[in-house]
């Protein structure tokens, strides 16, 4: 589980995100939904570790990202919005260090290497350096490295921008048997159709504030999740 | 115009932000600090070494000398610079794709780049230039014409030996662009341009004796061998506005020409750089291996080192001189007393041969503390930086990881050096322990210091790779340490010298003392690197 308790992150006296609260349970889809500027990045930034925050509190499975955070990032995966990655290295590599990163064994790597290579057909790139690909190839190279360490917590930035619809269709499936397998999927998106398709709950952040957290049916009643949307960003 | 100053503008906004004074809390001013004093010392050090070669010229009646001097210097060091720079300042842009589907012209996005450069190089050279000139006006008798031509040098002087620099740059680029493994033959033939550079100005005596016979002046002779240099005194001891005019104009001729002719093969150039040739990998079997997380870390270390041609010759230079001063000495040892006598200083060769470990202890010093690779790791991570803070591994392992991969990069070029010597010299086995100590310890300071620096003053931004290898804020700060402790090692040798101390005794004092600034290090390292990498926000 996910556990955000009154999270308050500013920038240089900016304020970023404040007093977020919401939690994300065992085998969710959970989706975060905002404008852009709205805090969606800072927020997951917080929740992976990649920035301390101000006050507040983020635990994973129990564990709090600011004690212990090592032990915390090694349940989690996270796949960023635009994926920097080591441009100077080949794919292969690339996710090998990931991988080595995580611990992971030999079989288990080689099994979910080729499996999510397979699967995104780009088994025969992973041999090219990463400055070659495209901006959907290196989401994929992303998206693989995060899968090859069988993630408890996968959190993802805008995760279907440039990919192709396969590629789309094929995460979504990721993500099914990833939630049947009682892990959580957390992921930020203005695509408001997969949102409402897929996740089983959502929260709607505005100007750093969380104004609206539930479940789909909760959030939505009879309307579209993109009308309750523009009438909340109104 | 208007184009022209935006663009500049929007560029020069982004490059300069290392002088930036933007901070309101206390922590953040302390940072400041450090660069002000250094800035400062480095300043002061010139303005003394100035007086010092002041004080022999004035009783010669050569002052002059002073400036063509510094001027010569500057003028040599910014065309090293340049050459190692100039091919990533000018092709590995990150904002090729915005500016060149802007409607702006080919010859306009040149010269903002060579400006950038340019900007960068007057602001450095002013650093040395300044102190040469306020003690010239100090100790001799000058007119408002003296600090109006010298304030136009100033501004003019960085332009030839850019030029010069940007056309290598070219060369180099347009050359190794054409192979499949660019970097290596980048990297191989700017290592043999800047040698040759380096060689020609230490072997420049020949060449002066020769202009000497035939000509009528000092001046003359200067002119000959540089010409802005030549004109610039001339200007100082006899104004006259037309030659004023001259050097203006032949510097903003060279300038325009210069950006017209390589706009024309500049986008050419640039995007068959940007051509991957690796799609000949594709459909090889890959391999899936396992690694020991530091192990990967410190492998991830050196790729970054091998990909970045900038990365590796301005790290390889001091390396590369450290080998070749080792085998000349060991060589040519018969004709050193014969090079230090016509530079005044009279010693034999038994002399050299019973001071041989403490001369390697120098060397060992200079080439350590003189190629610092950790000062630019971290801002080299650019925006993949959160790709580390995301990982399940301590901070502190990274940054271990980044001082091992420069110490295996540096060690073994030092190793080879202490082999020749002990090879060719007799050394005792105290000597030869203390000489293996010291070959660990210096580039474990030197790259320890780095990290701490780059962690303090990271540049996440860059457009390129050299403007974190040369031109950032942490690589300055990191040169300007290297040269401080480079004297301490000396200033320690000397006075162990004085005091008639064996060799050994001196290599036991030199190791004690630099075992414990490493420790003071590390224990300066464990207390502040991890807090400063995770201040670091991309």
């Amino acid at each position: 589980m996910i556990e955000i308790k009154n999270v308050t992150k500013s920038y240089g006296g900016k304020k970023g995100i404040e007093n977020i609260t919401f939690n994300v349970n065992d085998g969710e889809i959970f989706a975060f939904i905002g404008h852009n500027g709205a805090g969606k990045t800072t927020l997951i930034k917080s929740i992976v570790g990649i920035h301390g925050f101000d006050s507040g509190e983020i635990l994973i499975n129990g564990k709090s990202i600011k004690d212990k955070p090592e032990e915390c990032k090694k349940e989690m995966a996270f796949v960023p919005d635009n994926p920097e990655l080591y441009e100077n290295m080949k794919a292969i590599d690339f996710i090998n260090f990931i991988c080595d990163m995580y611990e992971i064994d030999q079989k288990t790597r080689e099994e979910n290497i080729k499996k999510y290579a397979k699967m995104f057909e780009i088994e025969n790139s992973l041999n090219d350096p990463i400055n070659s690909f495209s901006h959907g190839m290196k989401q994929k190279i992303a998206l693989i490295s995060a899968l090859a360490h069988n993630p408890k917590v996968l959190i993802m930035d805008e995760p279907f921008v440039g990919l192709d619809p396969k590629a789309v269709y094929d995460i979504k499936e990721i993500m099914a048997e990833m939630t049947k397998e009682g892990k959580i999927i957390f992921f930020s998106t203005h695509i408001l159709d997969v949102a409402e398709k897929l996740c089983s709950r959502v929260a709607i952040i505005k100007k750093g504030e969380l104004v609206k957290v539930g479940s789909m049916e909760e959030i939505k009643g009879d309307k579209s999740l993109e009308k309750v949307f523009l009438e909340l960003e109104n | 115009m208007k184009k022209l100053l935006s663009l500049i503008k929007a560029c020069m906004t982004e490059n300069m932000s290392i002088f930036k004074v933007k901070t309101k809390n206390q922590s953040e001013t302390s940072k400041k600090i450090l660069p002000i004093v250094l800035f400062g010392l480095v300043f002061f050090s010139m303005w003394s070494y100035a007086n010092i070669l002041m004080e022999s010229l004035v009783e010669l009646h050569v002052e002059y000398i002073l400036l063509t001097l510094f001027v010569g210097v500057t003028s040599l060091l910014t065309l090293v610079e340049g050459i190692y720079k100039s091919g990533n300042l000018l092709f590995n842009c990150k904002d090729d794709d915005l500016l060149l589907s802007l409607p702006i012209k080919k010859s306009t996005v040149l010269f903002v780049r060579m400006f950038k450069f340019y900007v960068f190089e007057l602001l450095y050279n002013s650093l040395f230039l300044v102190p040469a000139i306020v003690v010239y006006a100090t100790k001799v008798s000058v007119g408002i014409s003296f600090y109006i031509v010298s304030i136009i040098a100033i501004v003019l002087l960085p332009i030839i030996p850019i030029v010069i620099s940007c056309i290598i740059g070219f060369i180099t680029t347009g050359i190794s662009s054409k192979f499949k493994f660019k970097n290596i033959v980048q990297i191989v033939i700017t290592m043999g341009i800047i040698l040759v550079v380096f060689f020609a100005s230490y072997n420049i005596n020949g060449l002066i004796d020769s202009l000497a016979q035939n000509a009528d002046s000092i001046n003359e002779v200067i002119t000959k061998i540089y010409y802005p240099a030549g004109a610039y005194i001339k200007l100082v001891t006899e104004f006259n506005i037309q030659d004023l005019l001259i050097f203006i104009g032949i510097h903003i001729l060279i300038s325009v020409v210069t950006i017209f002719i390589l706009s024309k093969v500049y986008f050419r150039i640039n995007s068959r750089t940007k051509a991957v040739s690796s799609r000949k990998n594709s459909n090889k079997e890959y391999k899936i291996r396992t690694n020991k997380p530091l192990n990967s870390l410190i492998k991830k270390e050196l790729g970054r080192f091998i990909s970045s041609p900038v990365f590796v010759t301005n790290a390889a230079f001091s390396l590369v001189l450290f080998i070749i001063a080792c085998v000349l000495i060991c060589v040519k040892l018969d004709s050193v007393p014969e090079i230090l006598a016509s530079r005044g200083m009279e010693v034999t060769v038994e002399q050299i041969q019973n001071y041989i470990p403490i001369v390697l202890f120098g060397l060992i010093s200079f080439a350590s503390f003189t190629s610092s690779i950790t000062s630019s790791m971290i801002s080299l991570e650019g925006r993949s930086f959160n790709i580390l803070k995301s990982l399940p591994v301590k901070p502190s392992k990274i940054i271990l990881s980044k001082i091992y991969a420069s110490v295996a990069i540096m060690v073994p070029f030092i190793l080879i050096g202490d082999i020749i010597f002990f090879v060719r010299f007799n050394f005792n086995i105290f000597e030869i322990i203390g000489i293996i100590i010291v070959s660990f310890i210096l580039p474990l300071i030197s790259e320890t210091i780095g990290i701490l620096v780059n962690l303090k003053y990271p540049k996440m931004d860059a457009e390129n790779d050299s403007e974190v290898v040369k031109q950032s804020m942490s690589s300055m700060i990191a040169v300007f340490i290297g040269m401080g402790l480079t004297g301490v090692a000396i200033i320690l040798i000397v006075m162990c010298a004085m005091f008639g101390l064996a060799n050994y005794l001196t290599i036991l004092i030199g190791t004690v003392v630099f075992i414990i600034i490493y420790l003071l290090l590390l224990l300066y390292l464990n207390k502040s690197s991890v807090k400063d990498f995770n201040k670091i926000n991309v």
